[in-house]
């Protein structure tokens, strides 16, 4: 392994160019890795390439030696999106340091990659060393993404043995990936509903009130093809009508002149300058409307068919990292009690494990609504569809 | 001192030739001329010299060394250009002495001393710390002059440095050119369009046309003796006829135009390729204006006087005889608008013959 | 008198390397640049443009064929393209169009991005001529730092422009509040017409670019031109249109060009501010590489770079015929813009403070609004998204995003772009010009490869992206298993350079071809090597060009968001437009205030940019 570890640094260096030499041994499982792509031909590749299987296996056979006293020294590299670690009170700084403190032989480094999973999908479609240990921060739509697009197995299976807390996971729909591999663990979910100016207009309450003309160009949404609250409301629509029918609904939504502004930030600034009064967004928006001095009454919660489209945020241990250990017992850390309710206040979500195993703050409860009924299309559904439902439906709207 | 050979220069833009197998050989200290209208290849030829254009084919050598390859900036040579070329950012002084920051001043002089002794030679001692656009025009070129003299060139170029300024700037400048040269002892070449000044200024000529050397030779040979009609008509005024041979005999040809009669001497122009000539064969032959004259005894023919030119010293008369312009040079204007005329012999030079000559000129 | 040919005045001793260099410096800077360009825009972005031409591993152009014949991308054409022989019933149905008189008809994506982009165009134009006539010709107070701060605009990341605009013209915007005051409104600005807003929003960013631009060019107008025309006769306006328009029309044209270009690969303004219903090519370009569609996203990138490409070609052939003798500029001198009270109400200076009002609207109004968004938050006056800025940087983790480094890489790489991008320009336009100008036979030639250089500005900005993640930042796989990686500052610095370099040739080239070859000529017969005249005689005489390239190229790298972020993979090298896209999060409170940051910073930056530019201009 020293050998890997060499490379990593060689080609961690940012100083301008860093060649590295590229025997990625991706999969020490399944084999097929991407050998067929660099070793072909060079015999001292495919040398080192076995010599890098077998010192895996070793490695391996460590492991399950080890089970009882694992291994929870070195640098967990842990991937997330950009908010995690640099947000106003990011959890991704109270979990670093709890961590660290609870592993004192550990450390978490972060990484955030641009582009989020399609970054792994593409370093592992072009045989390059998959650069982190966990992946923070993955929707159901990531793994759809993640198997519509590689053949490469990017996560590995939960080891659900491993993990103390993962028992205490919620049994609702709004936790649930329905991952047939079971690569994920949920940690906080959330909901999207609408948000609305209680001084404009009522609560519409069902979907075909909004292609009322009462709600005629009063509806701010996101663009599904690049914003997760956007597609998140199109699916929840698609929940709602079927494959076969969401698109005559958008087509009276469009009649009615709804809105479909890129993404989050420009639709919610969009709302806040009073274009339009109401804008989907999140069922915990009062929360930073309490801790902005905002006004509540333009803080309103709509819940369509007294329902929210949930979206749970998950974690996965990449397959191929070499920390599987230290990384299982980041996600049982994740899990516990103390960090459920962090993440939850500072994320502004809700936590995944069931009600008993996390104390939150009853002004939090006060804020961050839940709707009755969660609803979201599982992976089953949305496995070979996602891609085609929304360029139909971008394609719609753009043909206007 | 550097003398400089061309030696089958060709050079092709694209597809059209704007030099053919240029051959030309500049000696010592000589001033040498290039004169041609425009688009003849004159400056082109320069250019070649200069090294701002490689040739197609051909050698261009100094001294005996080859120069194709060599950038402009190894050449040694100085170059005076129609529009000056000064560097407007910079004084005069600087722009006298910035070849110098390139080449050592002459021995035992400074930088400094070298751009006063340049400025004083061509009268603009004292003009240093001006900027270009302060100056005249013909001043402009003397400072360019003087900055392309600066480095001591072995070969000054000249691009038609006087074209921009007026007739009578033009002849003081050319004066003053003809006066360093002479002194500098220095090999130059010099780009002209205006026969004229060539004829004034040169030790010897090139007539250029089409990419085509037509002659070369000292200002007297070339309006003496042009050696084709192109030179003929190109340097200074000159009537040309063109006719058909009706008889060779002794020293006389025969030349007969329209219904009229001519008698030419047979030395005139023909030289050795002449001897072939034939009666039935046209001939080509051109009179200068001065040697056309009311009083000559042979020769005679009528001409419709259209307009004369006062020009002091004589008057200058354009006319015509059935199709063909005539110029003449008289003493005093004509009286009447019909006169006869006629020229010595001697007075004619053949510039063209040809065996198969057909009717292209009629 | 004495010496050979070779032999007068050695030259002047330095060392033996040293005259080598200087002799090569031209060359060696066109290898250098090719290089550069090589590794960090052909590479990257053809690895991402192969995914178009390539169907099952070969050779294919079936990509092509499908996206040309939907009549979603291609509208009516898409039929054409179809059957592109069947020339009768294609003139049938234009004639039955015609007949009908000329009713709506489908335009596809291409077409309607066409069509935004022309109208944008010209809608820069109305609004950046004005500010380019008025400075030019008026003395003010300020007018040196206000066209310092022309291109302020364009280093505004895309979601502060539409924050700005929503805070600005918003029903409960800025502008809404004044008229409020007066007794007017509200209206709705943005919901009565969204395309018209994204017009505005885009002729903000590239008015500027045509002000800036223009004004270069009438900084160096040859006056004498005009006393002529005035002495033979012609009025004042006359003059003005067969003598002034002539000499700034190559400038108006290359704004406009540019204008185009950008605007035909808008991406976030077009969505933040019209939304789907105005969507154009790049923003299904944007979510075929979503998808990792990447075939498709590469045929419409291609075929967006084929249409700015080809309109870049003609502008150049126009620009080259344009080409004329030096002018020595002497520019027109500058009235005062009010010497005395009573001239306020003369017609043109009436006219002048209308423009002013629309500008103050149009331009300072947004930047404004964002400003009074960061001291802003429900309960009114506020400063806690700069105590926000402070406290991140005094307390923030290393892995987090913290203002300074962002401050101070964005100042650092500017410059360095600056240095870069500066030699790199110019090289391109003394090697397209030069021979451009000359009679040999690359003329032509010489305008591909000058089109060629505007690659940057043509080539989407999502495919370049994804082609330095994928070409550069994962490795481009070598012969015996290595893999050639580029990251880092020094990535960061060159992809700036690739995308900064164009303005300097584009605000050089036409400065430069107008200059009399016999300047370079004498300098160079009188022993100066070719790089030798070009920075003693060609760069002197078109420092304007230079400096307003400069300040794009400075601009351009300030801005710069995409290849930064992707080059800095992980590493402390991100710059402002980074941290404030990093800082956005329910509430745009923290992006804007670093926002702010970033406009006050930059706007500094470009007052200095131009002051120190502005002793090598001669005006």
């Amino acid at each position: 392994m020293d050998r890997r570890t060499f490379i990593r640094t060689v080609s961690g260096g940012t100083a301008g160019i860093a060649l590295a030499g590229c025997l990625t041994q991706d999969d020490d499982e399944n084999g097929n890795g991407n050998g067929d792509e660099n070793g072909n031909g060079n015999g001292e590749d495919d040398e080192n390439g076995n010599g890098n299987d077998n010192g895996n296996e070793t490695d391996n056979g460590d492991e399950e030696e080890q089970e009882d006293e694992p291994d929870l020294e070195g640098t967990l590299r842990v991937a997330t999106y950009t908010s995690m670690v640099d947000d106003e009170e990011a959890a991704g700084t109270w979990l670093k340091d709890a961590f660290e403190e609870e592993y004192p032989d550990a450390t978490i480094d972060w990484t955030v990659p641009e582009e989020g999973t399609s970054h792994y999908i593409q370093q592992a479609n072009q045989g390059v060393d998959i650069d982190a240990d966990v992946f923070l921060g993955l929707n159901v739509d990531d793994l759809v993404l993640i198997d519509d697009n590689t053949d490469e197995s990017l996560f590995r299976s939960v080891d659900r043995d491993r993990l103390e807390h993962v028992d205490r996971i919620r049994d609702d729909p709004s936790v649930e990936f329905d991952d047939p591999h079971d690569r994920v663990l949920p940690y906080d979910t959330g909901y999207i509903s609408l948000v609305y100016d209680e001084n404009e207009v009522d609560d519409p309450e069902t979907f075909d009130a909004l292609t009322d003309e009462e709600y005629e160009g009063t509806l701010i949404t996101q663009n599904a093809q690049q914003s997760d609250p956007g597609q998140a409301f199109l699916l929840w629509t698609i929940d709602a009508y079927g494959e076969d029918g969401y698109l005559d609904y958008w087509e009276e939504l469009l009649d009615n002149d709804v809105r479909i502004i890129d993404d989050w930030s420009s639709a919610y600034s969009a709302y806040e300058n009073e274009e339009r009064p109401m804008v989907v967004s999140y069922s915990t928006d009062q929360v930073y409307t309490n801790r902005f001095d905002g006004d509540m009454s333009r803080s309103q919660i709509g819940f369509l068919e007294e329902q929210g489209y949930a979206n749970p945020e998950g974690m996965a241990i990449f397959e191929d990292s070499e920390q599987v250990d230290l990384a299982n017992a980041f996600l049982d850390f994740v899990l516990s009690n103390e960090a459920q309710a962090e993440i939850a206040v500072r994320n502004v979500q809700f936590p995944a494990v069931a009600d008993e195993y996390v104390d939150l703050d009853e002004d939090y409860a006060e804020y961050a609504h839940e709707p009755p009924e969660a609803v979201s299309l599982t992976y089953d559904e949305l496995s070979g569809n996602l891609d085609e439902w929304v360029d139909d439906w971008g394609q719609l709207v753009a043909s206007r | 001192m550097t003398d400089l050979t061309l030696e089958g220069v060709s050079k092709l833009y694209e597809e059209t030739a704007a030099l053919r197998e240029v051959d030309l050989s500049v000696a010592d200290g000589e001033f040498f001329t290039l004169v041609g209208p425009s688009g003849c290849g004159k400056t082109t030829t320069l250019r070649t010299i200069a090294g701002f254009e490689e040739p197609t084919s051909g050698s261009v050598r100094f001294d005996g060394e080859e120069m194709t390859g060599v950038p402009p900036e190894d050449r040694d040579v100085g170059v005076v250009f129609q529009n000056y070329a000064l560097f407007p950012h910079m004084t005069v002084a600087e722009n006298v002495g910035y070849g110098l920051r390139f080449r050592d001043p002459p021995a035992g002089t400074s930088r400094k001393e070298r751009v006063s002794e340049l400025l004083e030679l061509v009268d603009l001692a004292g003009m240093g710390e001006r900027q270009p656009s302060q100056l005249s025009g013909g001043q402009q070129q003397r400072v360019s002059l003087a900055r392309a003299l600066a480095p001591e060139p072995s070969l000054l170029l000249l691009d038609e440095p006087m074209s921009a300024l007026d007739a009578r700037l033009r002849e003081t400048l050319r004066r003053q050119v003809k006066r360093i040269q002479s002194e500098l002892e220095i090999t130059t070449v010099y780009v002209t369009h205006d026969q004229a000044e060539a004829l004034a200024i040169s030790d010897r000529v090139a007539v250029m046309h089409a990419g085509n050397v037509e002659q070369v030779g000292t200002p007297k040979e070339i309006y003496r003796r042009p050696a084709t009609r192109f030179v003929a008509e190109f340097v200074g005024d000159n009537n040309v006829f063109e006719g058909e041979v009706l008889e060779r005999s002794g020293d006389e040809i025969r030349v007969r135009i329209s219904s009229s009669e001519f008698v030419l001497p047979d030395s005139s122009g023909v030289g050795d390729a002449g001897t072939g000539l034939e009666s039935g064969d046209r001939l080509t032959f051109c009179i200068r204006p001065e040697a056309l004259t009311p009083t000559a005894e042979t020769n005679r023919f009528p001409v419709t006087v259209e307009t004369s030119e006062f020009l002091g010293e004589s008057v200058r008369v354009h006319g015509r005889w059935n199709d063909t312009p005539i110029v003449l040079r008289l003493e005093e204007p004509p009286a009447t608008e019909e006169l006869t005329v006629g020229f010595a012999p001697n007075g004619a030079h053949v510039v063209e013959f040809d065996v198969d000559f057909d009717a292209e000129f009629e | 008198m004495t010496t050979g040919p070779l032999g007068s005045g050695s030259p002047r001793g330095r060392g033996r390397g040293y005259d080598w260099l200087e002799r090569h410096a031209l060359q060696l800077t066109a290898l250098l640049t090719a290089a550069v360009l090589g590794v960090m825009l052909y590479l990257p972005v053809g690895v991402v443009f192969a995914e178009a031409l390539f169907l099952d591993g070969r050779l294919s152009l079936a990509h092509f064929r499908e996206v040309l014949t939907d009549p979603f991308y291609f509208g009516v054409l898409a039929s054409v393209f179809a059957d592109p022989l069947a020339v009768g019933s294609h003139y049938a149905s234009l004639v039955d169009w015609i007949l009908a008189g000329f009713p709506s008809f489908r335009m596809g994506l291409f077409g309607f991005t066409a069509y935004q982009a022309a109208l944008s165009t010209v809608a820069s134009l109305a609004l950046g001529l004005p500010a380019a006539y008025i400075l030019a010709n008026y003395e003010f107070r300020g007018r040196r730092t206000i066209r310092s701060l022309t291109i302020l605009p364009f280093v505004l990341p895309g979601i502060m422009v539409a924050v700005g605009f929503y805070a600005m013209f918003g029903q409960a915007g800025t502008l809404n509040t004044i008229l409020g005051v007066v007794g007017l409104g509200p209206f709705r600005f943005i919901e009565r017409n969204p395309l018209a807003i994204v017009i505005v929003a885009h002729a903000f960013y590239n008015a500027p670019l045509i002000a800036r631009i223009t004004v270069a060019a009438w900084e160096s107008v040859d006056v004498r031109a005009l006393e002529t025309a005035r002495s033979l006769g012609a009025s004042p306006r006359r003059a003005f249109a067969d003598v002034v328009v002539p000499q700034l029309l190559p400038a108006i044209t290359t704004g406009a060009l540019l204008t185009f270009i950008f605007t035909f690969m808008t991406f976030p303004i077009v969505l933040a501010l019209g939304g789907l219903q105005l969507a154009t090519v790049e923003v299904w370009v944007y979510a075929r590489i979503q998808r990792l569609d990447f075939a498709e996203a590469a045929t419409l990138a291609i075929l967006e770079t084929i249409v700015s490409l080809a309109l870049t070609y003609a502008y150049l052939r126009y620009e080259s015929a344009q080409a004329g003798m030096s002018r020595a500029a002497t520019p027109p001198p500058r009235e005062r813009l009010f010497p005395d009270l009573r001239t306020v109400l003369e017609p043109r200076r009436l006219a002048i403070v209308g423009y002013g009002v629309v500008a103050l609207v149009v331009f300072v109004g947004p930047m404004a609004s964002m400003v009074i968004g960061s001291v802003t938050d429900g309960s009114g006056f506020t400063l806690r998204h700069y105590e926000f800025l402070v406290q991140r940087q005094a307390e923030g983790a290393t892995y987090q995003t913290l203002p300074w480094p962002a401050i101070r890489n964005s100042l650092l790489f500017g410059v360095a772009t600056l240095f870069v991008a500066m030699p790199m320009g110019v090289v391109i336009s003394v090697l397209t010009t030069r021979s451009g100008r000359g009679r040999d036979q690359s003329g032509r030639w010489a305008t591909v490869i000058d089109t060629l250089a505007m690659l940057p500005l043509a080539v989407s900005g999502i495919v370049f992206g994804i082609g330095l993640l994928r070409g550069l930042v994962f490795g481009i796989p070598l012969v015996g298993g290595w893999r050639l990686q580029v990251t880092g500052v020094v990535a960061i610095v060159a992809a700036h350079a690739v995308a900064a370099y164009p303005f300097v040739t584009r605000n050089v080239s036409p400065l430069l071809a107008d200059l009399d070859p016999s300047l370079v000529e004498s300098a160079r017969s009188l022993g100066a090597s070719r790089y030798r005249a070009l920075l003693d005689v060609e760069l002197p005489l078109v420092a304007s060009g230079i400096v307003a390239g400069a300040a794009f190229a400075f601009a351009i790298s300030i801005g710069e968001f995409s290849s930064t972020v992707i080059l800095a993979s992980g590493g402390d090298t991100y710059t402002m437009p980074v941290a404030v896209e990093r800082y956005l999060g329910r509430r745009n409170g923290p992006a804007i205030a670093m926002g702010t940051v970033l406009l006050v910073i930059t706007g500094l930056s470009f007052v200095v940019v131009d002051r120190v530019g502005g002793r090598f201009e001669r005006d």
